[in-house]
């Protein structure tokens, strides 16, 4: 971050005018105080809201952190991450939350597809469907917690009431610890599906369409134009919807938490891994094994992405 | 004769073209808009029914009508210091990055300075890091280097870039092509006048579609506030929603009121612009 040039005839000649001549020159270009004064001030604040904090968690999670005199925390080493890993709810947290992101897919990506397949195809109300089934995104997580555990309670919801209205037996969902973690997700699909569904449907949208048309003529039904069209040129956009689906199901808090309250449903069957971070470090108070544990979750969330990346993308791509 | 010829193609077509047929489609396309919106219109009407009937009946809509749910929550809850602090925060987020991220984005794209490519990689590293790791330290700043502890500032600060936005508005301005900027230049405007009065206009489409993401997760960001906030008057709306369940632990026609409460701005904004909600998602996951 030294010099803001324009670049055509930068480097080459620098050596033999002189430093300080590139000095005066790159301080007189206007390229220069626009750049300047608009990066200082994004490199300091990132510095501060975000280099720093993340170099700060690194150091946390090897200190005994001293809420009162930081500055004099013990060195602990790799204490912290023995500590969180030997914590009661550790593996169970670890468990739910990848059951979490299992769900996740199976409710999300077929169905997402589906939709996004029948929107790109579909010759009228395009718009109209979307702007209706992207309705949940924009209704508040909060708000989508509270409706589904009025709707979906055992004695005086109205699912139950509907499920007896047509014969079926009713359902604990949420009261139970088998059902309470699917019953959640299927509450985060609903809220969540929309948005996947634009990001495929403009993604399929981009497929030309001469592509399908070749294709019949070919004589081709539509599982293999799905498989053979769709799939190779969504691989793309398939790949975002399942990093976006891995991280945001990977890092769920709001949805348990309004849901059950920090301690995470019927026989802890939703205490997720973002719930353990929270209640290690804002109800207990201890910084270091939180921040230790936030780095696992880092770690796994990288391996996790790294993989999905050079897994799905050299297999479909043209 | 176009009527012989028409026929003459169907006859070389292949025998039968299985396609999926527009009625299926649309049959199911609507399945998926009731069981989408349905839940909500059922919130509507459980906010306008007593108790005892929300919880006994059956029926869609309320028997008796009564607005008495909202009298008692606005009565109870300070709704409207919530819904002041929510606006605050996102617009000023909204508004901040992503006047923020078209600067960065346009500096990334068309200059060129020793370290750029390092620097952006970095920017954009950053979001690989999950909140978690960042909100006990972020906390810490917060609170002891800025005094910022159960204030909106807190929670404001914190979004003025995002690596996101910046990498959003850099791959838009990448079609920007080199020769307009350098022949405003040539005309003698300043870098400031070409930005302002040149690029900002030309990308008011990106711009529009970061804004509606930003808006969206900062109206319903939980975490952080509830991190940053605790005293009633500083929460955002989706704090003071949340804190109905401890308020009022089954009384569900509370509920259903202080979410409708929290939703209708959001949808009566959504009413009329969809058009660009849904074009802003489109166009993140085209260009991501």
């Amino acid at each position: 971050m030294t010099s803001i040039a324009d670049g055509s005839r930068a480097s080459g000649r620098a050596e033999t005018m002189g430093v300080w001549f590139v000095v005066k020159k790159t301080l007189r270009k206007p390229q220069f105080w626009f750049g300047f004064t608009m990066i200082v001030p994004l490199l300091i604040w990132y510095w501060i809201f975000s280099f720093w904090p993340i170099i700060q968690a690194f150091r946390m999670s090897t200190v005994a952190y001293k809420l009162l005199d930081p500055g004099n925390s013990p060195f602990v080493g790799l204490g912290n991450f023995i500590k969180i890993s030997q914590h009661p709810l550790f593996w169970v947290s670890v468990k739910n939350t990848i059951l979490w992101a299992v769900y996740s897919f199976i409710f999300n990506l077929p169905l997402a597809m589906l939709i996004a397949v029948f929107l790109s195809k579909v010759k009228r109300g395009r718009n109209v469907y979307q702007a209706l089934i992207f309705v949940p995104v924009v209704v508040s997580l909060v708000a989508v917690s509270l409706l589904f555990k009025m709707v979906m309670d055992p004695e005086v919801g109205q699912l139950n009431k509907l499920l007896s209205t047509i014969g079926l037996p009713e359902l604990q969902w949420l009261s139970s610890s088998s059902s309470a973690l699917p019953t959640a997700v299927v509450i985060a699909t609903w809220k969540g599906l929309g948005f996947f569904v634009v990001i495929l449907t403009a993604g399929m949208l981009n497929i030309p369409s001469e592509l399908y048309d070749a294709a019949l003529v070919d004589g081709t039904n539509p599982w293999q134009q799905f498989w053979r069209i769709t799939m190779p040129l969504m691989s793309h956009t398939i790949l975002l919807v399942t990093v976006l689906l891995a991280i945001g199901s990977l890092q769920e808090f709001t949805l348990p938490t309004v849901l059950f309250g920090s301690e995470g449903g019927p026989g802890n069957s939703t205490f997720l891994y973002n719930l353990l971070v929270y209640q290690e470090a804002f109800l207990d108070i201890r910084f270091g094994t939180a921040t230790a544990a936030s780095l696992f979750q880092f770690a796994f969330i990288l391996t996790i992405s790294i993989l999905q990346i050079k897994l799905i993308r050299p297999s479909w791509t043209y | 004769m176009a009527v012989v010829s028409k026929a003459g193609d169907a006859r070389r077509q292949p025998p039968r073209r299985i396609e999926i047929s527009q009625n299926v489609m649309h049959i199911f396309l609507l399945g998926m808009v009731v069981i989408a919106i349905f839940p909500f219109i059922w919130m509507v009407f459980a906010s306008l029914k007593p108790f005892k009937e929300l919880v006994e009946s059956r029926a869609l809509l309320p028997e008796t009508w009564t607005l008495r749910n909202y009298e008692e929550i606005l009565g109870r809850v300070n709704f409207y210091a919530a819904f002041r602090n929510s606006i605050v925060s996102a617009v000023s987020v909204t508004v901040v990055s992503v006047y923020t991220s078209s600067v960065m984005g346009y500096i990334f794209s068309k200059y060129r300075f020793v370290g750029k490519e390092i620097l952006f990689t970095i920017v954009l590293s950053t979001m690989m890091v999950p909140f978690a790791v960042i909100m006990v330290p972020l906390y810490i700043t917060i609170a002891n280097s800025f005094g910022l502890a159960d204030n909106l500032g807190g929670i404001i600060v914190t979004g003025f870039y995002t690596a996101f936005g910046i990498f959003l508005m850099r791959q838009f301005m990448e079609s920007i092509p080199f020769e307009l900027i350098d022949a405003a230049r040539i005309d003698g405007a300043s870098e400031w006048r070409i930005f302002f009065t040149l690029v900002l206009p030309m990308s008011m489409s990106p711009m529009s579609a970061l804004a509606v993401f930003v808006f969206l997760v900062n109206w319903d960001s939980f975490l952080w506030p509830l991190i940053v906030l605790s005293s009633q008057d500083k929460q955002t709306l989706p704090l003071v929603l949340a804190g109905l369940r401890n308020l009022w632990w089954t009384r569900y026609e509370m509920w259903a009121a202080g979410s409708m409460l929290t939703v209708i701005p959001v949808m009566a904004i959504y009413s009329f612009a969809s058009r660009y909600f849904i074009r802003g998602i489109a166009m993140t996951g085209l260009k991501a």
